[in-house]
């Protein structure tokens, strides 16, 4: 039964893993402390997996267990040591696509993300994946009001930053 | 073009770009050792009852004959009864709290939940500290209103000693005691549950503001 539930969640993690990457690049800026957070966030989702029902989708779990545990549950682990700034490797790759203002303005777009605090973070990064409101104010716990007056808080915060 | 629709499409192409764990790398994950705070919680959590419930095995056998004397024996042994009554429920309430922790909760109110395990701890650790104060002015009420007794008590082999200087030797005794537990125990929130709850607090004062 464990093997079989194993396998299940396996399969169905690998499917939708890149929502992990995800909220991992929101919160952490290197790759070391990426893996840390992933690992953890995996864990936290196998552990839950087995009250999983299927009633709701699994990557609206992944969703909720993902921040919660970049928010609430993960503590860094002592292993994390500062490496190279991982907006800067991910945008050297990148690079090729943009022209140099866009490339420019978005490393600054991220570098801005990174000083957000935890729960600004877990807004924007809602938005980015194009969660409406309903969903925002379900998955953090406050109201759709409060999460539509926030997020254009933090999206004013942002503009600002790139046009002092 | 806007900033933050610029962010968006560009979230969107970087969606590719991250890793593909093999389903063996996944394997070995799950395999591995949780090390959230809800873990560290219940383990200092055990700890602490552990702690405040057998202290009083390591008070050396001598130390209840002084009661004996005072007859306060059985005084004792009523607060002992009434102590472990305590004790279980604190625990059945920490279970029950630690029990309804559940991640797939949304943030606010995991966050609520962590924190409400959390504080029946304090309020058992709180309430071992007033014991601890209750009991031991109790006592000294008791020994010093009656200072033949107390002398008998703590000077078994009938020294002569001065009566005054005995009492402040006493009374120093104690407090320099009382301090020293309330420093350590001061010390010790401050460092495990500061570093521990830093950032939780944080995010929770932060999810507060909002909701203001």
């Amino acid at each position: 039964m464990t093997k079989e539930l194993e396998h299940k969640f396996i399969s169905e993690f690998q499917e939708h893993q890149n929502i992990i990457h995800k909220v991992c690049r929101i919160y952490t800026n290197n790759q070391e402390a990426h893996n840390d957070l992933f690992q953890e966030i995996t864990i936290q989702l196998w552990k839950a997996y087995p009250k999983f029902r299927g009633d709701s989708k699994l990557s609206t779990w992944m969703y909720r267990i993902g921040l919660n545990t970049a928010i609430t549950l993960y503590r860094k682990s002592k292993r994390s040591i500062q490496t190279q700034d991982f907006d800067t490797v991910l945008h050297k790759i990148e690079a090729t696509k943009y022209d140099d203002t866009e490339e420019e303005q978005l490393k600054l777009m991220y570098k801005a993300i990174h000083q957000l605090n935890d729960i600004d973070k877990a807004l924007i990064f809602l938005y980015l994946e194009d969660k409406n409101y309903k969903e925002i104010s379900d998955t953090i716990g406050i109201s759709e009001v409060n999460a539509r007056v926030k997020m254009n808080r933090i999206k004013t915060r942002l503009k600002t930053i790139l046009n002092p | 073009m806007d900033e933050l629709d610029l962010l968006k499409k560009d979230w969107k192409k970087q969606e590719s770009s991250y890793p593909k764990l093999s389903y063996n790398e996944i394997y070995k994950i799950i395999h591995k050792k949780s090390s959230s705070i809800v873990k560290w919680i219940l383990i200092i959590c055990i700890a602490e009852f552990l702690f405040w419930g057998f202290i009083n095995l390591l008070i050396p056998d001598r130390f209840f004959d002084i009661y004996e004397k005072l007859h306060l024996k059985t005084f004792l042994n009523i607060t002992y009864i009434f102590h472990y009554i305590i004790v279980v429920v604190f625990i059945y309430l920490f279970y029950k709290n630690y029990s309804a922790i559940c991640v797939i909760d949304n943030t606010s109110l995991l966050m609520k939940k962590i924190i409400k395990t959390r504080k029946t701890v304090n309020y058992y650790v709180y309430y071992n500290i007033i014991m601890t104060v209750i009991l031991s002015v109790v006592v000294n009420i008791i020994m010093f209103s009656d200072s033949a007794l107390l002398n008998e008590a703590m000077n078994p082999k009938l020294e002569v000693v001065d009566e005054d200087k005995f009492f402040y030797i006493m009374l120093i005794a104690q407090i320099i005691g009382l301090v020293i537990m309330v420093g350590l125990l001061w010390l010790y929130y401050k460092l495990i549950y500061g570093i521990l709850l830093k950032k939780l607090t944080k995010n929770f004062k932060e999810l507060k503001k909002i909701e203001v």
